[in-house]
């Protein structure tokens, strides 16, 4: 049951800013596909709501080869999956898109609703910080760009303050020589990842590791970094011993937490698994790349 | 073999509420609304056990809003079960006055003008609980110290049952061979996409009409009637349709029993809706099983003897479950035959939801611990399974001691179908299996628990003058199709199209009491009933043809495709619509009408046919994560004569989709008596996109005791797919698992053990 | 709290409807226009039986406002039929079985629907229609006459009357 609300419709993002400012009580709703949930269990029950799912200027893919990539907060997880210029210069993004959810949710869910809900096993989180993209949030008085990393504090908390909105998100072009892979590990094919990784590497002309990133899903509060898998690989010249060991380290540093899908141990030893897959993978990848 | 050339049967034809359920016209109770309907929303207990000191109600009754609130003192009070033959099985009373034996057990109800304000009302209800101790586990449950569930229930132990033949221990005595093994068998839940959902209405004149989704009107007349005071033929059930059973829906549930109780206080149509949760955690579910299995064989795999003792989980109450713990005891048997079996079942109560019975009826564990424990045994004595399984399997006119006679019988077929399929895949890359079950299973039961008077089945058949078929059946169609079949019978069976029949089912004033949709029974009982009426009507109009007619009495008429003929010369004949006419003349205007009706009799203990089916998993192991890729399910089959085709191919497909759920997907894990999954999100149901390729084959069989040679299809094929992705996992990695689903988790660290053992050698 | 109007196109007919802000799509379909074709299975946007197309494309309309949905086009089961005649869909399940009880078929159709409708004439390898249905939960068939039904139509056996 749905506790009641005020429903506030604003014209623009400043007029949706201004109601956010003025409402204590408020909460964003643009495609609902988690907000709903949370509101239908009476774990939230705020007195209004704002819409902005209808907010076309927040509706964009703009792609530059120098800028990288634009995603406006409101754009669909399915405008992202069937996009060519993702596709073409972000395979890892699209193949994460059309494995999230089931087609009618990424048809109503924006990807900014879904980084504002910050779940730790959401799919976009893991795969947009290995690419290194940043988030564009703001409020009536301004905004302001951070990393995407460093975006999620905690579970289903963001940097985001009250009248925070999210407004766009950035990836930077693709380095060349480089690649990146997502995986999750769930039981059914659309569920959400009882963990998952994503990597991604950039390599030097002489074929060394120039960059890495390695990102956790699921394996705690917020999508989690493995700086130090990340470490051993730069500079090296990249072999599955090395991704071996990096998934041992991305196993030790994870913090899952158990629950009846697979304990903590499962879920550490399988996310050494995804972690040296996916390096492999996205390895692979970056030699493949121009 | 078929002994006829059939004019429908056999061909593949439309569902015949096709037409309805692809528009969106289908109406199920979910979508029923009354005139000045109310809405109830049930308050649940959040303790497993509590004694309830006291109830009060004044603070919802006058929140605006609410028309009344019911407990368990605005009932009769009456202990009901499906078991009515034992009063000692009718244990539950729904609304209970003294205590709460779950989590999510009704304890209140309440009706008002909306949805919205009865659920806010329920928060207005105290309940003051005296919380007890609790037990969850059967094998806990049955010890001395454990808490007592039902007064005068020692141990816990709600019914046992013991199943033996042949001298058990010489038997063991003659084996070269010995294996014992424990297994545990999960719970399952029936997952209907309609959850459960009544719509009741109480009338001054004293009758109740309540449209719900069910698996037997009948059943659930009669369980309304005697726990509301009301003779069976005041309360009226009507099931349109029906948004799935699987064997959940043919007792009482308290969307039923709480919206009449309402009804009947307010004189207003009252619905209530479980939401999905509540379907969850308050309806029934599989019945979960501890195994113990001692097998003896001789070193050329003969089959000696076994022994097995079962200690199953019944949840709070009876329910359906003593039925299952007798056939999973029976079917743990199947199908092979064995000098000595001896079975021990006891079903122990316990403080968790009750179990039930669910597609399979408590085969599936049985043979899930059988049927791994038979590969394991060809492995230790380096037996061919499809060898061994051909040995010992089933044959036509074989009796099981004292249990069952079986007539028709395509296990050895069967076998060999699938030893062809299996070998033609060749071999298969590292960490890939195929694994086999064979299995049988039950063409309805001869039970009557229920302690009705009716026959199991009965069938009334009018003819109009326009020669179109009313047919009035029992039979209760909640997706399996049945209607379309009794048309198909009843069409083969007058000589007309299956666009003349017009069905009707689902309402107890218009239909006959038929036991309705359980235990695989409705093609085989409710069908010699249509076949039987058919023919009673039939015989009426060619009694009319030959008078028309004027022919030698000594010639056969018949009936087809509308064209009635002498059978040695089908050219000379009439139209059925005009012999229709002539008939209605000739009874001085009393329309043509034919009754049938089945009950089995001196057809053993279990069922009067069985059905036969062996099946293989192809199934890929992940060694790294445990994640299993299931390639393809096949089966092959014996159901006797199929009916309708396409019918027949979506029944096989449904029961491989939910048994492999079973295998390794679908669990109901509980803490302190808590579901930990009571949602869809959490409970794993499979989807399209892991449901592998399920192909299968007929083998041609005719079963003297079905009509027109038919048998069980659809529910026996629940039964072999754990054991059959069991065995796979087993071939591909040698494992042997013995706890169901077989989670990533489970097999990881089965391979870490043998990885354990492989090193200490 | 208080309620607003919603002016939207159900099936081609236009409907102005009073309602709370907090009405669910499913629930504006259902209870205020009376079209029970549409279904409901769970509470956590997980069963698909809810789905119908919203502007053309399928969403669960469980987990949309209908407020949300003001001034759009809405396609339910009901209005598959063209004139009493069956969408190819349509035709395409009762030829495969592709439904038993029938509670997940008005979602199942809407959401095959619009993965034909999506396919621009491109014939789908089976994975790809099996996750074109993905979303939706059938506990009765297995899926594989449903698929048959999507492929039947994509190979372009059927066509609209």
């Amino acid at each position: 049951m749905i506790n009641d609300f005020h429903y506030l419709k604003p014209a623009s993002v400043k007029e949706a800013l201004a109601m956010y400012a003025e409402h204590d009580d408020c909460k964003i709703i643009c495609g609902g596909q988690s907000l709903l949930i949370v509101l239908r269990q009476g774990m939230l029950a705020p007195e209004y709501l704002i819409d902005i799912k209808h907010l076309d200027e927040l509706s964009y893919i703009k792609f530059d080869d120098k800028d990288g990539l634009r995603l406006g907060a409101t754009t669909t997880h399915r405008e992202i999956e069937k996009s060519d210029v993702v596709a073409k210069k972000y395979p890892a993004l699209v193949a994460m898109e059309g494995k999230l959810a089931s087609i009618q949710t990424r048809n109503w869910g924006t990807i900014g609703g879904n980084l504002a809900h910050a779940d730790p096993a959401g799919d976009p989180g893991p795969v947009l910080i290995a690419l290194k993209a940043e988030i564009k949030y703001g409020n009536s008085k301004g905004d302001k760009t951070v990393p995407l990393d460093e975006f999620f504090v905690d579970y289903f908390e963001t940097k985001m303050e009250h009248g925070d909105l999210v407004l766009e998100v950035h990836v930077p072009a693709p380095e060349p020589k480089s690649g990146c892979a997502y995986q999750k590990f769930n039981l059914l094919d659309s569920d959400m990842g009882i963990v998952a990784a994503a990597a991604s590497v950039a390599l030097n002309a002489d074929g060394t590791c120039k960059d890495a990133r390695i990102v956790l899903g699921n394996a705690g509060p917020t999508p989690l970094r493995v700086t130090k898998a990340e470490d051993l690989l730069k500079g090296k010249k990249l072999d599955d011993k090395l991704f071996e060991e990096a998934g041992k380290i991305a196993s030790e540093e994870a913090q899952p937490v158990a629950d009846i899908h697979a304990s903590e141990e499962h879920r550490r030893h399988v996310l050494g698994v995804l972690t040296k897959r996916m390096l492999k993978k996205a390895f692979e990848e970056a030699q493949k790349a121009a | 073999m078929s002994q006829k050339k059939y004019t429908i049967i056999n061909t593949p034809v439309h569902n015949i509420d096709g037409i309805a359920k692809v528009t969106g016209r289908a109406t199920y109770a979910f979508d029923v609304t009354l005139p000045g309907m109310l809405y109830g929303k049930i308050l649940r207990s959040p303790h497993p056990h509590a004694r309830i000191i006291s109830i009060d109600t004044s603070k919802a009754e006058q929140f605006p809003g609410v028309r009344g609130v019911a407990t368990g003192k605005d009932t009769l009070g009456i202990k009901q079960g499906i078991w009515r033959r034992y009063e000692e099985l009718c244990d539950e009373q729904i609304l209970p006055l003294e205590k709460v034996r779950y989590i999510g057990e009704p304890v209140a109800a309440v009706a008002a003008v909306t949805e919205e304000i009865a659920e806010k009302a329920l928060d207005l209800i105290d309940v003051e609980y005296e919380v007890l101790p609790a037990v969850y586990e059967p094998l806990e449950a049955i010890k001395k110290e454990a808490p007592t569930i039902h007064e005068g229930v020692e141990r816990n132990i709600n019914v046992t049952r013991h199943i033996e033949w042949g001298d058990v221990d010489e038997a063991f005595e003659e084996a070269d061979y010995i294996r014992e093994d424990w297994f545990k068998c999960s719970g399952q839940h029936h997952m209907c996409m309609e959850t459960r959902c009544a719509v009741s209405s109480f009338t001054p004149e004293g009758k109740l009409t309540v449209y719900t989704g069910t698996q037997s009107a009948y059943y659930h007349q009669g369980l309304l009637a005697g726990v509301l005071g009301l003779r069976e033929g005041d309360v009226r059930v009507i099931a349109p349709y029906t948004g799935g059973g699987f064997g959940g829906k043919f007792e009482l549930d308290a969307a039923q029993f709480c919206s009449a109780v309402l009804s009947m206080k307010l004189y207003k149509p009252v619905k209530i809706v479980f939401t999905r949760e509540e379907d969850f955690i308050a309806s029934k579910r599989r019945t979960p099983m501890f195994y113990y299995v001692r097998t003896g064989v001789k070193k050329d795999g003969t089959f000696c003897a076994r022994e097995s003792r079962m200690f199953s989980n019944g949840g709070a109450y009876t329910g359906m479950g003593a039925t299952a713990l007798y056939l999973t005891g029976f079917f743990h048997s199947f199908p092979y035959k064995w000098k000595g079996y001896r079975y021990d079942g006891y079903r122990v109560y316990t403080n968790t939801m009750p179990s039930t019975s669910m597609r399979g009826f408590g085969a599936p564990q049985g043979m899930f611990c059988s049927e791994t424990q038979i590969d394991w045994i060809c492995a230790d004595l380096g037996l061919d399974p499809y060898e061994v399984r051909r040995k010992n399997g089933h044959t036509p006119g074989y009796e099981v001691p004292g249990q069952a006679f079986i007539g028709s019988c395509g296990l050895e077929e069967c076998i060999n179908e699938i030893e062809k399929w299996a070998k033609a895949k060749g071999k298969l890359p590292a960490n890939r299996g195929i694994g086999i079950s064979a299995c049988g299973f039950m063409t309805g039961g001869i039970f009557n628990w229920f302690d009705t008077p009716y026959s199991f089945s009965s069938a009334v058949v009018t003819i109009n003058v326009d020669g179109t078929v009313e047919l009035y059946v029992g039979c209760q169609d909640i997706g399996q199709g049945s209607n379309t079949t009794m048309a198909i019978i009843a069409a083969e069976t007058l000589g007309v199209k299956i666009e003349d029949i017009k069905v009707h089912s689902g309402d107890t004033d218009h239909c006959p009491a038929d036991l309705g949709a359980w235990g695989s029974r409705q093609t085989l009982m409710t069908g010699n009933a249509v076949k039987m009426a058919c023919e009673d009507a039939k015989k009426q109009l060619l009694e009319f043809a030959y008078a028309e007619m004027g022919i030698n009495i000594v010639y056969d008429l018949d009936i087809k495709d509308r064209w009635v003929h002498i059978v040695a010369r089908p050219e000379r004949g009439m139209k059925y619509e005009d012999l229709v006419k002539k008939a209605l003349r000739g009874k001085d205007g009393q329309r043509i009408m034919g009754r049938g009706y089945y009950t089995p009799h001196r057809k053993g203990m279990i069922s009067p046919a069985y059905s036969y089916m062996m099946q293989a998993v192809d199934a890929e192991i992940d060694p790294e994560t445990g994640k299993i890729k299931i390639h393809e399910v096949m089966t092959a089959h014996d159901c006797g004569q199929p009916i309708n085709p396409l019918g027949l191919v979506g029944q096989l497909e449904g029961a491989a989709s939910m048994a492999l759920g079973y295998a390794y997907l679908e669990d109901m894990p509980f803490e302190d008596g808590k579901l930990m999954n009571p949602n869809l999100v959490d409970y794993k149901v499979i989807r399209s996109t892991e449901m592998p390729p399920s192909p299968s084959i007929e083998v041609d069989t005719y079963e003297q005791e079905g009509p027109y040679g038919a048998k069980e299809a659809g529910e026996g094929l629940t039964n072999p797919t754990a054991a059959a992705l069991d065995n796979a996992v087993f071939h591909a990695l040698g494992l042997q698992i013995k706890e169901l689903p077989i989670t990533p988790e489970r097999i990881r660290k089965a391979l870490a053990e043998k990885k354990a053992q492989e090193a200490q050698k | 709290m208080e309620k607003q109007v919603l002016r939207f196109k159900v099936n081609g007919d236009e409907y102005e409807i009073f309602i709370h802000p907090k009405t669910l799509l499913v629930e504006a379909i259902r209870d205020h226009l009376g079209l029970t074709g549409t279904k409901r299975g769970c509470d956590t946007v997980s069963c698909g039986a809810c789905t119908v197309m919203v502007n053309g494309f399928s969403v669960k309309s469980c987990s949309v406002l209908a407020i949300q949905c003001q001034g759009m086009e809405i396609t339910t089961v009901e209005g598959l039929e063209k004139n009493g005649k069956l969408s190819p869909v349509q035709k395409a399940f009762l030829d495969n079985g592709a439904f038993q009880c029938g509670f997940c078929t008005p979602g199942m159709l809407i959401s095959s629907t619009t993965f034909i409708n999506e396919l621009n004439g491109k014939v789908p390898s089976d994975m790809e229609i099996r996750e074109g249905i993905e979303g939706n939960v059938c506990r009765c068939t297995g899926y594989n006459s449903i698929v048959r039904a999507i492929d039947a139509v994509a190979q372009g056996k059927y066509k609209e009357e």
